[in-house]
């Protein structure tokens, strides 16, 4: 009887876990005390971080198997990816979403050892949460960088912009992040390494630190247990549910909902507009509101401040860590902590809310689902050898106007006169300004519209230098230039 | 007491059986997004070698053709070594060795084909002579066409006796 009743109250030392692993051990230093009901599944959160990590490790790792780091080849081997290989759209939709869950998650995981103050108790692990946090906003911000396409190149300009603005160091940290003075495939490989080699490696370095090199300052009542008791099983089966739920719904949610992926970057029309992560659209929407050089220091500094504020918590309260019957947390720091998430959470609602009422952003944005969507729907195009250089241009073999049927060989005399000398004289552009090869295939982009558009550019989203050319062409000549345009094919 | 150890045995079960379900889940869908996906059967494209007349002479010529080779995401333009015989209603061989793939060379000394990297000879018209190669050189098809040789490159299996071609 008092042997029974000692087994159910430590676990049998003789466990295979137990015997051959460190596990146990580490599980126990995990799990900081007893909780019962409601407050026992609140503190799963743990659990849920540790499963997205793993899952960010796994699907990232099994990406690079086919990513390629270059301006000229990164957009193709994700499209590949996307279109061609076998569950490659849940792949990337896991690893896309799954980084913002593992940001809203930390964020949920600090919110809740704020609330029981645990980084009094347990200020090793609070730091590791903070830094980790830190290092999972890095990663979501340089892997958005990666697939190349229009999104993916505004966004590094963005965040380009935002660190060449910053005050002493923007000159040299914009020359470091780019490579050079402008973007480039070198920015594509540098973001690349940063993302999958260096954070990761940092993040890995945290997790080891905590785990295996710090230890907390111990209670009376964890020092005396020396093996696994009944509530810490409960509390492991409790944090393994909800990861499994978790990954259940994550898995389910990638599924349905692919990750966004537009056409290559150098398809990319004037007007794009750029929207940034879920998880960076507080951030987008505060810079709205701030004038140039003040926002590149508010984007470094308020998440840096939040994030340093964070980390300063267990110092702040390094009185009270032996009084670990102080529950409640302090008010300053509960309200700067409260203030914080108010921001996040506003500036988060003002931008989808901005977004869905402003009627120019909205068709925008509409034009660019829409455009993704064309993109998503077109089959997969290999990438190809790059044709050679074009024979001299027939620019003055004019065609007679008479001519009916329009060849992409012979653009109308009103095309070479108006349009040539931005577009090229096939319409194969002049960076910086946009080829037309393609467009007749791109949504709102018939015969009629291109006539509209001709007349009224900023209707169509298109932005300066392109003008009306309302009256500078007749309406015959602008019919002439809209059918041949439509029949330009891709290269 | 009996039910206390039960539900202690299930709790110890129960989180290895989540961790086993989605690492299942994961290395399923691991497996199908590596395995890699089969090219699309394309028909055969004919290069261009060169001119008919430029082709004459007694001995094998080496020339090269420019063949397209798709891989996953992308298309390249290769050069590939074939050689042309000539003597024989310009009939065209691959240059590459069937025992391990190395490129072989004509010796006019010897009057055969050479390969240097494990001395397999060939005959002048591709027969096997001698050396570890299992079978004689492969020979492509090849037509002429407006004046011109043609040829379909290909590539088979090495180091074995039959001649299957790589898909």
């Amino acid at each position: 009887m008092t042997a029974d009743d000692k087994q159910t109250k430590t676990a049998r030392p003789d466990g295979w876990l137990e015997r051959w692993t460190r596990l146990p051990g580490l599980a126990r230093a995990l799990f900081d005390e007893p909780a019962a009901g409601f407050g026992a599944w609140a503190r799963t959160t743990a659990g849920a971080v540790c499963m997205l990590v793993a899952v960010q490790v796994i699907t990232g790792v099994l990406l690079a198997f086919y990513y390629v780091p270059s301006a000229e080849s990164a957009h193709a081997t994700v499209a590949y990816m996307e279109k061609v290989v076998p569950a490659g759209a849940w792949m990337r939709a896991l690893h896309h979403y799954g980084s913002q869950w593992l940001t809203l998650f930390l964020v949920l995981h600090l919110a809740q050892g704020f609330w029981r103050a645990s980084y009094r108790r347990r200020p090793v692990g609070w730091l590791a949460s903070v830094l980790l946090l830190a290092l999972v906003m890095a990663g979501g911000a340089t892997g958005y960088s990666l697939p190349w396409d229009a999104r993916a190149f505004f966004s590094t300009r963005v965040a380009e912009g935002i660190a060449g603005g910053l005050p002493l160091v923007g000159d040299a940290l914009h020359h470091w992040l780019l490579g050079g003075t402008e973007i480039s495939t070198m920015t594509v490989s540098r973001f690349f390494a940063v993302h999958a080699f260096a954070n990761p490696a940092l993040i890995v370095l945290v997790i080891a630190a905590r785990l295996f090199i710090f230890r907390e300052p111990r209670t009376k009542e964890e020092g005396r247990a020396s093996s696994w008791e009944g509530w810490q099983q409960e509390q492991f089966a409790r944090q393994a549910i909800v990861a499994g739920a978790v990954f259940l719904a994550l898995a389910l949610y990638a599924l349905k909902y692919h990750a966004p992926l537009g056409p290559a970057a150098s398809d990319a029309e004037m007007g794009y507009l750029p929207r940034p992560g879920a998880q960076f659209l507080w951030l987008f929407q505060t810079l709205k509101y701030l004038p140039g050089p003040v926002a590149s220091l508010f984007a470094a500094v308020v998440p840096g401040l939040i994030l340093v504020g964070l980390a300063l918590l267990p110092f702040l309260d390094a009185r009270q860590w032996r009084r670990t019957s102080s529950y409640k947390p302090r008010k300053a720091s509960a309200v700067l902590f409260s203030l914080a998430l108010l921001l996040i959470v506003t500036m988060t609602a003002v931008a989808y809310i901005g977004d869905a009422r402003d009627p120019n952003v909205r068709a925008q944005l509409e034009r660019q689902s829409a455009e993704e969507a064309a993109f998503r729907a077109e089959p997969f195009e290999p990438q190809r050898p790059a044709a050679p250089a074009p024979s001299t241009p027939q620019a003055n073999a004019t065609p007679s106007p008479a001519a009916s049927v329009p060849s992409p060989d012979s653009p109308p005399a009103a095309y070479i006169k108006q349009c040539a000398n931005c577009h090229g004289s096939h319409g194969q552009g002049a960076k910086p300004f946009p080829k037309l090869l393609g467009v007749g295939s791109k949504p709102r982009r018939t015969v009629e519209d291109i006539i509209g558009l001709l007349n009224d550019p900023v209707a169509y989203g298109l932005e300066p230098p392109m003008k009306s050319f309302a009256t500078k062409l007749t309406d015959q000549e602008k019919r002439e230039i809209a059918e041949w345009v439509v029949i330009l094919k891709k290269k | 007491m009996k039910t206390d150890k039960s539900r202690r045995k299930f709790l110890r079960v129960l989180p290895l059986g989540i961790f086993a379900g989605m690492a299942g889940v994961l290395a399923a869908a691991a497996f199908r997004f590596l395995r890699p996906v089969a090219a699309a059967q394309r028909e055969a494209v004919w290069l261009d070698v060169a001119p008919v007349s430029e082709l004459k002479g007694e001995k094998p010529l080496l020339r090269t053709v420019l063949a397209e080779r798709s891989a996953g995401w992308s298309v390249t333009l290769e050069e590939q070594q074939v050689f042309i015989l000539p003597a024989q209603k310009h009939q065209a061989l691959s240059s590459m060795c069937p025992h391990e793939g190395c490129n072989v060379v004509w010796r006019d000394e010897t009057n055969n084909f050479f390969c240097p990297c494990h001395d397999s000879a060939f005959a002048p018209d591709g027969e096997r002579v001698s050396g570890p190669a299992r079978r004689g050189l492969d020979p492509l098809p090849s037509r002429e066409k407006d004046g011109i040789l043609q040829v379909q490159y290909q590539t088979f299996v090495n180091n074995i006796k039959e001649r299957i071609p790589r898909a």
